[in-house]
């Protein structure tokens, strides 16, 4: 049957699949041919309301940066599910706040897990590869441009992730600008070592697939130069990476020894990486374009991009909005402040989300009258370009991912012996940010300092942790960041 | 060999908090959630410190298990 594009993003893409579209496992050497991603993606889609689920309903995926997840992820799209993109080890560790926060019918992970915490009734437990769930395919399921497409997971003011709502709309916007900014033909392929379920990780997959091209997944990275060495075997010609990859691609790899003809970009966003970092990497691989981009999960992904030919005259610069996006800068009261002048980024266009779920109050200051507030500090040059200065101080940026302060300290008050905790962010040279922080344990309480250090995801790198009499505050009851003992940075209180 | 594991496992559970007793020549970084690429490299600065020793580039690609690891810190001791 034919399938008519439409607005579901998910069929669009499967549409526009091309005889480059190669899924690959890099640790694994599996390939999903073109002709099967074509079948597979649809199918698993309909082999999902074959269960009894409905457009509509959301459904977790436990990702992997692997072709399995990615297929489970695009054919819940496909089939007007809203697909929730979790990394597979958050989900299993949480599942009964993800279930809570989302209201999700039902979750699917490759593997099989025993999931404590799930109610008895009314949720799908699903597993097995994509290709093992196999139905009739069906055409992608219609939808409305502004639908709810994905749930997408980020920090929020409590200890459980808040969700932010990207519609169908909002994926073809910004997959269709970041294309046009990078240049991608429909040969490509990306080498992901970034996570799914990570919006920066997500797009690479849009861009690429969309675009008719293809994608080699590599979880190795621990080892990094077997990605080089994958790069090369599998003629990637983008690769993507945040601060701490670059960093430890330099610091702890034989990038300047591994050759990697084929790769035609690096892609860099995730927060600043030094500029230095960026000279050393073009000296090391020279023949690639530099791309630095800058975003945020609440624009789906991309915001602006620094084009490699300005790289040199705006070194440090995120670069000028994508073409389908306007962004100004304005003070505490709203008003537009002229270049040169620092205060919060404003962005509006497409790819502006629908807001967070369940989140009504917020969502309506974040997103206000169609324009997102970044919370990110910037001013503009006279040619337009964006130059981040430093955020609110409400977030840190722990390998690439923002996180909230008010998460981590929900986090630690919630471990037994602590009054009161307060955390700040100091530089770290492979993650860019980590965590200091500063406990009041309760009176008579043990070694809390093991206890915190155990009870914090594996993902967030704590770099301190001490103990203290009491938290400095302010005249008005709220911590000072600013007077804590450590030099705390992207404190702009 | 047994005391170069010794230390090693209180290495891991400094980095990670991991129990030393779960920590054997055959754990591979699949075992342990929080060794990761960041995670890695922690863990390879903390045993230098502790041994008083550097690694290079290839002995950290070499890392693949426990055993590895106390193979190559012994190669330097």
């Amino acid at each position: 049957m034919a399938v008519t594009p439409g607005n579901n993003f998910s069929g669009r893409l499967v549409k526009r699949l091309g005889e480059h579209s190669y899924l690959i496992d890099a640790a694994t050497g599996e390939a999903i041919l073109p002709s099967d991603l074509h079948q597979l993606i649809p199918s698993f889609g309909a082999s999902l309301l074959s269960t009894g689920l409905k457009p509509g309903d959301r459904i977790l995926i436990g990702c992997i940066s692997s072709p399995s997840s990615s297929i489970a992820y695009l054919g819940a799209m496909y089939a007007g599910l809203v697909p929730v993109p979790v990394e597979e080890s958050v989900l299993v560790a949480s599942i009964a706040d993800m279930l809570k926060g989302t209201g999700a019918r039902a979750v699917w992970t490759e593997k099989s897990f025993r999931f404590d915490g799930i109610p008895k009734t009314g949720v799908l437990v699903l597993h097995g590869h994509p290709a093992e769930r196999r139905a009739d395919p069906l055409p992608s399921a219609r939808c409305e441009k502004n639908a709810l497409a994905a749930l997408v997971a980020t920090s929020g003011s409590t200890g459980i992730p808040r969700f932010v709502m990207v519609s169908h709309g909002n994926l073809t916007a910004n997959t269709e600008a970041i294309i046009r900014s990078q240049y991608l033909s429909n040969d490509e392929r990306a080498m992901l070592i970034l996570p799914l379920s990570y919006c920066f990780g997500a797009s690479v997959l849009h861009t690429h697939l969309y675009q008719g091209g293809g994608v080699v997944f590599d979880r190795r990275f621990m080892f990094p130069d077997k990605v080089l060495h994958a790069i090369n075997k599998y003629e990637c010609t983008t690769f993507a990476g945040v601060p701490t990859v670059y960093n430890i691609l330099l610091r702890r790899s034989n990038i300047r020894s591994i050759t990697m003809p084929s790769l035609r970009r690096f892609l860099q966003a995730g927060g600043p990486l030094a500029p230095q970092r960026v000279a050393e990497i073009r000296a090391a691989v020279p023949k690639p374009k530099f791309y630095v981009m800058y975003g945020q999960t609440e624009a789906t992904a991309r915001i602006s991009c620094l084009q490699p030919e300005h790289l040199d005259e705006k070194l440090g610069s995120a670069g000028r909005p994508l073409d389908n996006l306007t962004v100004r800068i304005v003070d505490e009261d709203g008003k537009n402040l002229p270049a040169g002048q620092v205060g919060e980024i404003m962005v509006k266009g497409p790819s502006i989300t629908l807001g967070y779920l369940n989140e009504p109050e917020e969502s309506l200051r974040v997103f206000n009258h169609g324009w997102l507030r970044t919370g990110d500090l910037a001013h503009l040059d006279a040619d337009g370009y964006i130059w981040i200065d430093g955020r609110k101080g409400t977030f840190l940026k722990m390998r690439g991912v923002r996180v909230s302060f008010a998460e981590v300290e929900a986090k630690v008050a919630a471990v037994p012996g602590v009054y009161e905790c307060t955390a700040a962010a100091v530089t770290h040279p492979e993650v860019g940010e980590a965590l200091a922080l500063y406990i009041v344990p309760d009176k008579g309480a043990g070694d809390v300092i093991d206890q915190v250090r155990r009870s914090l995801p594996v993902y967030w790198t704590c770099e301190s942790i001490q103990i203290v009499s009491e938290i400095p505050k302010t005249a008005r009851g709220k911590v000072s960041r600013a007077s804590l003992p450590v030099k705390a940075i992207g404190t702009y209180e | 060999m047994e005391n170069v594991l010794a230390r090693v496992q209180e290495v891991f559970h400094d980095a990670f908090g991991t129990d030393p007793q779960l920590i054997s020549l055959e754990t591979t970084p699949s075992d342990v959630p929080a060794w990761d690429s960041v995670g890695h490299l922690d863990l390879a600065s903390r045993l230098e410190r502790g041994f008083g020793i550097s690694f290079d580039v290839d002995d950290l690609m070499g890392m693949e298990n426990v055993r590895e690891i106390v193979r190559i810190i012994n190669s330097k001791l």
